[in-house]
């Protein structure tokens, strides 16, 4: 599978993973009525990617504007399965991109990192702005 | 008569201060169009961004509990299978900050699990709760929770004030819950 592309809708997020060029990006906001049944597909072609041997560089954008636990619990598992891929020596670089004044969603990007000991975590702050 | 009565229901909502009631059964639809429905207003009175997502967090998570934890439920087929949850749901402002209230029945063997777990939310402050989600976030759900404590901490999280809970006792069997939060 070279790419997965799902559009965004009111309450999934858009999803451009382009396997290819190892950059994978999510957009948009978070909160499916069917958390498994959104993430299922997403998780099965990232792991299909991340398992790849001689696998080159991945850059994930997080730029998810808003996400609810359910959706948390999934992004964490995302995040999980790149650490694991970075301890093992592939380089991995981590986008957290924050409106300005967002201070939830700031704090929620340092949740995240917390754990990340081989993922390169940055956060990114973008203009106000976006969809409410 | 009848517009005497219903104008009685709509003044309590107004001197509470509720701008938005819904009692009934709920659905993943209507979480959706009655959180649109509560950004756009939030919008059009010029709140920014964070403030509307940190009200939408609190709504959305509130409204699901209801959708998961109801105990009473009506299931079935109707082309497609469906599942409703009565329960409900009122937001409006009070003293300045915008509080949502829900309410649902609950099974009395489910009181003293929830209200552990809310008065452990109540004790904490800020920092506490904080390294409470950071844990919650790399735990693997609890049997039968389906991400029920994620969701109560995100909800403490994002409140202003520190949450209100309440039961009252219906029959032998079942309670009504109703949790306050102001953000």
């Amino acid at each position: 599978m070279d790419s997965l592309t799902i559009p965004a809708t009111g309450r999934t997020p858009g999803v451009s993973f382009d396997f290819v060029g190892g950059h994978l990006r999510m957009t948009g906001e978070s909160y499916p009525d069917d958390v498994a049944g959104f993430f299922g597909p997403v998780f099965e072609a990232l792991r299909g990617f991340l398992g790849r041997p001689d696998g080159g560089p991945v850059h994930f954008d997080m730029e998810l504007l808003y996400f609810n636990s359910s959706s948390a619990k999934a992004l964490m598992n995302i995040f999980q399965m790149l650490e694991t891929v970075a301890r093992s020596g592939r380089p991995v670089t981590v986008t957290w991109c924050v409106e300005e004044n967002d201070d939830s969603m700031r704090e929620l990007g340092e949740d995240f990192a917390e754990d990340l000991r081989h993922v390169v975590f940055r956060m990114r702050e973008m203009p106000a702005g976006g969809a409410p | 008569m009848l517009a005497q009565q219903y104008a009685s229901i709509k003044r309590d909502l107004d001197e509470k201060g509720i701008v938005f009631s819904f009692s009934g059964y709920l659905s993943e639809g209507i979480l959706y169009s009655l959180g649109e429905a509560l950004r756009e207003k939030m919008a059009l009175e010029a709140a920014d961004g964070p403030t509307i997502r940190r009200v939408f967090s609190v709504f959305v998570e509130q409204m699901q509990n209801i959708i998961r934890y109801s105990a009473e439920k009506m299931s079935g087929t109707a082309g497609r299978a469906v599942e409703l949850s009565a329960g409900m749901v009122t937001i409006g402002m009070e003293r300045g900050k915008v509080f949502i209230v829900c309410g649902n029945t609950v099974r009395n063997s489910e009181v003293p699990r929830l209200k552990e777990r809310l008065d452990h939310l109540k004790s904490l402050d800020r920092d506490g709760i904080k390294t409470y989600y950071r844990e919650q976030l790399r735990e693997e759900p609890d049997d039968g929770s389906r991400g029920a404590t994620l969701g109560l901490i995100e909800i403490a999280r994002r409140a202003s004030d520190p949450i209100d809970y309440d039961f009252d006792a219906m029959d032998a069997e079942r309670s009504f819950f109703c949790l306050k939060v102001r953000v």
